[in-house]
């Protein structure tokens, strides 16, 4: 991994068209200002992480199940919802 | 053409009905065109079907019917990703997760909605920054009056 000091206001680039910006540090925290082109996708990496597993789980979805929960939601449909 | 599944066996479509990701969905870069149809016609619940890939499916619906207020705010790159003209022509999508075997327990995912452009039928999984919506939304809970 490059490892790089900078200071509040400096800046590094990525390649041509990216580039970050130290904006602000309080305590622990880093406010990071991120200039890439639109269709360069940024995102802070728990999020992103969080959702890749979200969705790894939700692919194994069997049919059964969502038959399962569709008879609850008829059940739940047909007396009335919440 | 014909497709094949792994829930529900070999599948004819039209190949005009195929959902186009450009970025695939998270965690599935390599996998970019699907089919969505019913589960049945008396429920919210459709499948995401992977074409080219037949284990991979996904339940989804429509998430206003759970969360009426629910609200994805969209930004310009994801428009342009989209070639979205007008905002009418996309359609919003979550995905749920069914653990297996407690259905009850089925959440969704507000934090990584689904847009299609219903125009050229091209798709594309968000990252929502708001910290109002999480990826595991218990849709049935309310403690009580399950069962």
């Amino acid at each position: 991994m490059l490892v790089l000091t900078r200071k509040v206001g400096e800046s590094i680039t990525i390649g041509e068209h990216i580039r970050v910006t130290v904006i602000a540090m309080k305590g622990n925290q880093v406010k990071l200002g991120i200039e890439a082109p639109a269709d360069t996708q940024v995102h802070r990496e728990e999020i992103y992480a969080r959702i890749i597993e979200e969705n790894q789980k939700a692919a194994a979805t069997s049919h059964q199940d969502l038959s399962t929960m569709r008879d609850l939601w008829r059940r739940r449909s047909t007396t009335g919802r919440a | 053409m014909r497709i094949e599944t792994t829930r529900f066996g070999p599948m004819d479509i039209n190949a005009r009905m195929l959902i186009h990701f450009p970025d695939g969905l998270l965690g599935f870069p390599d996998v970019k065109n699907y089919i969505i149809f019913d589960h049945d016609q008396d429920a919210p619940f459709k499948w995401l079907q992977a074409t080219d890939e037949p284990a991979l499916a996904f339940v989804i619906t429509d998430p206003f019917l759970f969360v009426p207020d629910y609200q994805v705010e969209i930004e310009e790159q994801d428009l342009q990703a989209l070639s979205v003209s007008d905002s009418s022509q996309l359609s919003t999508f979550i995905i749920l997760t069914i653990p297996a075997g407690q259905p009850t327990r089925m959440t969704a995912n507000l934090k990584g909605p689904v847009l299609v452009n219903g125009e050229n039928r091209w798709a594309k999984q968000l990252v929502l920054t708001t910290s109002l919506y999480h990826t595991r939304h218990p849709l049935l809970a309310t403690p009580g009056t399950a069962g």
